[in-house]
């Protein structure tokens, strides 16, 4: 190792980079635009679900009953429909998600005290958003039926309503939220973001910036230079690191001023641990480089590989806990769960190393093992 | 008619034909010899369509609970035994207050039960009775989710109790006034998640590669120099840009092929309930509209790299916010707007109206049209970028 030999090649690499100006503006301008889109446009909580109603009672009770649906946040109503077959076209164009169905003699049987079926129809495609309206539909009914029992036993047990209420809802849950306690999806979306914008941004860095050096032959300087394998990698890889680095700064201001999310824990921690992760997500780029011959494959290939198990097994959007035992495997196999498992943990737990270390370890572990791959892989004596 | 036939016979336009099949044949060459790459396309439209299809769950799923019971009577015990699987996880009985905030803190567990003392009592005595529920929201949609879940069933819980004192609680034929909820849930009546999921991935791979395959190999030719070459053949810029959109098309069709009849149907038992030949013609216009937007970028980009974080930075946005991740009601106002610009927003309807609904044109011609609007609009300026560029 010659550190000499190192700073040459950091020195002729960063040039490279910077001269690139488009490049250069990108490389920043990603993290941060997806940051500010993602932060502030990827809601996952469900609300304002189309849909429409068949009333074919028409009465106070039913009327009552649909408005709660009308008034809730979660539902955007679109009209009343006179028949059903109607409802069916709009389900089918997808211009509602559900319809509701209240049948003749809604107000007349309930009000003899009997029950009353009301059926809805949802719009099985998307499995999330269909479990989500049923939810919804089953808690409004449930409101809507806590207050007819009450009314019902007031009347038919001769109690006060204070007791006929106590009667209906014997159990009160008391919810307490931790760590988000006014459940604010911004707070939960951005620290993952952190992960998220650069587990998919450095590989990419990386790997076009090597591929790049094979496609147009340049690598042959290096093959004929006196620079070893060791120096050569460790050279090429930092201005990538440091442009990495220099992400997670702009990204935790970002979340820290932009998002006011909090930040609990320790910052050396995070920064630690952070450059742990981006050493790992350099790696992936480097690797994919190494095998490809082509930048229009490492493109590719890098996204496949990075992107796609992000978004699907990192925990951003789906817990790992709810994945199917061979996707929960899978996800382990990505850096991207780790740190998000840092990431929230020192914004909004605040917690320390005495939690954290097992997914510290695992990120060190993975960044030792990507650089020893890629120290195995890179040879200066090509085949072909 | 007869026009249009006499103009496709005339000598010119035949080899312009001719010239253009050429070319197509040369893109379809230089990507199937890119090994590394086909293993990619092979994995991307098979195995890994497979392993997000039958892995991905987005409904509430193994919420660890933690319980303090203080009371160890029936009732208590009777109501944890409804945390059940597959929505719940039980984890096991804490002895003290504070540890339920330590298991939090670690993560392993995502809800805290707390039962108090005379719970059993006070359920039988009439009395009201507060449980508490801790529940970790760093992930607020799981936690609320969870949270959901979690009083609905103390809720039916307490009631059921309540009125089976009074000796009232036949649910099946009340005798007291209730409205009963009965969900038909349309075309996929079981909500398989796998359906979903499955063209969910689908269509995330048929986006990635209609974007970046023909904005790479556009630059690499500029790239190279091998552009200029070309200008200077009999070739016009249209029929350049077109072959590179054309061989990916034909890639990327028989891609979706394989996924669809040799996994998504035959694995998933996802339904093809409309016509496939729609599907397909569709999909084409999808990744015609889709390979427009990598133009544009590619007629802006210097090397590759830079159409690389080009296509990158307009690519990750349309996979997370169109609609195929996350249902496209939740999102804000301005996503919905700014995505009217994503054609991935409208070929996700398109998908599942003629896979899962059986929908035909005559539902779905707005989208068509829509996305075939923004394709011609794309591959219009993406052109003219191009042709001024050498010129």
């Amino acid at each position: 190792m010659n550190l000499r030999r190192i700073a040459a090649v950091v020195s002729k690499e960063w040039r490279e980079v910077t001269r690139d100006r488009m490049f250069l503006l990108l490389a920043f301008l990603m993290p941060a635009l997806w940051m500010i889109v993602f932060g502030y446009g990827l809601v996952l909580d469900v609300e304002n679900i189309p849909f429409a109603v068949v009333d074919r009672d028409r009465s106070a009770l039913s009327r009552d009953y649909l408005h709660r649906f009308i008034e809730s946040r979660y539902f955007d109503f679109q009209g009343y429909v006179a028949v059903e077959e109607a409802a069916d076209a709009l389900l089918q164009s997808g211009k509602v998600r559900a319809v509701i169905v209240v049948p003749e003699q809604f107000q007349e049987r309930l009000s003899a005290g009997t029950g009353v079926g009301v059926q809805t129809l949802i719009d099985g495609t998307f499995p999330l958003r269909t479990d989500i309206t049923k939810g919804y539909v089953i808690a409004i009914t449930a409101a809507f039926n806590e207050e007819l029992l009450i009314t019902h036993l007031a009347r038919s047990q001769g109690l006060s309503r204070r007791q006929a209420e106590t009667l209906a809802r014997p159990i009160t849950p008391e919810v307490r939220y931790l760590y988000n306690e006014e459940v604010r999806g911004t707070w939960s979306i951005v620290p993952a973001l952190v992960m998220f914008t650069l587990m998919v941004s450095s590989p990419l860095l990386t790997a076009l910036g090597i591929v790049r050096e094979k496609e147009t032959g340049s690598i042959y300087n290096i093959y004929s230079a006196p620079v070893s394998r060791i120096e050569f990698l460790a050279g090429k890889l930092a201005p990538y690191v440091l442009i990495s680095m220099l992400n997670v700064i702009i990204l935790w201001l970002m979340a820290l001023l932009i998002f006011k999310v909090p930040f609990k824990g320790n910052p050396v921690l995070f920064l630690a641990v952070s450059m742990m992760f981006v050493l790992s997500s350099t790696g992936i780029g480097l690797i994919v480089s190494l095998l490809v011959r082509t930048q229009q494959a490492a493109l590719i290939i890098t996204v496949v590989v990075s992107t796609v198990p992000t978004i699907l097994f990192s925990g951003l959007l789906f817990p790992v806990s709810s994945l199917s035992p061979t996707s929960r495997f899978l996800a382990h196999l990505f850096p991207g769960m780790y740190y998000a498992n840092v990431c929230w943990g020192v914004f909004l737990k605040g917690v320390g190393p005495e939690v954290l270390w097992r997914d510290g370890l695992a990120l060190v572990l993975y960044a030792a093992a990507l650089r020893l791959i890629g120290y195995r892989l890179f040879t200066k004596r090509p085949r072909s | 008619m007869k026009r249009a036939t006499m103009m496709f016979k005339s000598p010119r336009t035949l080899t312009w034909w001719r010239r253009l099949a050429v070319m197509t044949r040369k893109e379809l060459w230089q990507l199937f010899r890119d090994l590394p790459l086909m293993a990619f396309v092979v994995y991307s439209f098979t195995l890994s369509v497979y392993l997000t299809g039958s892995g991905i769950q987005t409904q509430l799923r193994n919420a660890g609970l933690l319980v303090y019971d203080e009371d160890h009577r029936a009732s208590s015990r009777e109501l944890i035994r409804r945390f059940h699987p597959p929505y719940f996880r039980f984890d096991g009985e804490l002895f003290g207050a504070d540890e339920g905030v330590r298991r939090l803190d670690r993560g392993e567990s995502l809800l805290v039960l707390d039962l108090p003392p005379r719970f059993h009592e006070s359920l039988h005595g009439g009395e009201s009775v507060a449980v508490q529920l801790l529940v970790d929201t760093t992930n607020s949609a799981q936690g609320l989710s969870a949270a959901g879940y979690a009083t609905r069933i103390i809720g039916e819980f307490g009631r059921e109790a309540a009125l089976a004192r009074i000796g009232a609680a036949n649910d099946s034929s009340p005798n007291r006034p209730m409205v009963l909820n009965d969900h038909r849930v349309w075309y996929n009546p079981n909500q398989t998640e796998s359906w979903f999921e499955s063209v969910s991935h689908l269509l995330r791979m048929i986006t990635i590669f209609a974007i970046m395959l023909p904005a790479a190999a556009l630059v690499r030719e500029k790239e190279h120099g091998t552009v200029e070459q070309l200008l200077v053949s009999p070739l016009t810029p249209f029929q350049i840009m077109l072959s590179k959109v054309l061989a990916m098309t034909a890639a990327i069709l028989v891609a979706t092929a394989v996924a669809l009849f040799g996994i998504m149907r035959p694995v998933f038992g996802v339904p093809v309930r409309g016509s496939v030949t729609l599907f397909f013609a569709l999909t084409a216009l999808f990744v015609f509209t889709t390979a427009g937007m990598g133009l544009l970028a590619a007629s802006l980009a210097r090397n590759q790299a830079q159409v690389g974080m080009m296509t990158l930075l307009a690519v990750a946005p349309m996979l997370l916010l169109s609609g195929i991740t996350t249902p496209l009601e939740a999102m804000p106002v301005w996503v919905r707007a700014l995505m009217a610009l994503s054609p991935l927003r409208y070929f996700i309807d398109i998908a599942h109206g003629i896979l899962f609904k059986g929908a035909g044109l005559p539902i779905l011609w707005p989208m068509a049209v829509s996305m075939a609007m923004l394709g011609v609009a794309l591959f219009g300026f993406g052109m003219w970028r191009f042709r001024r560029q050498f010129r």
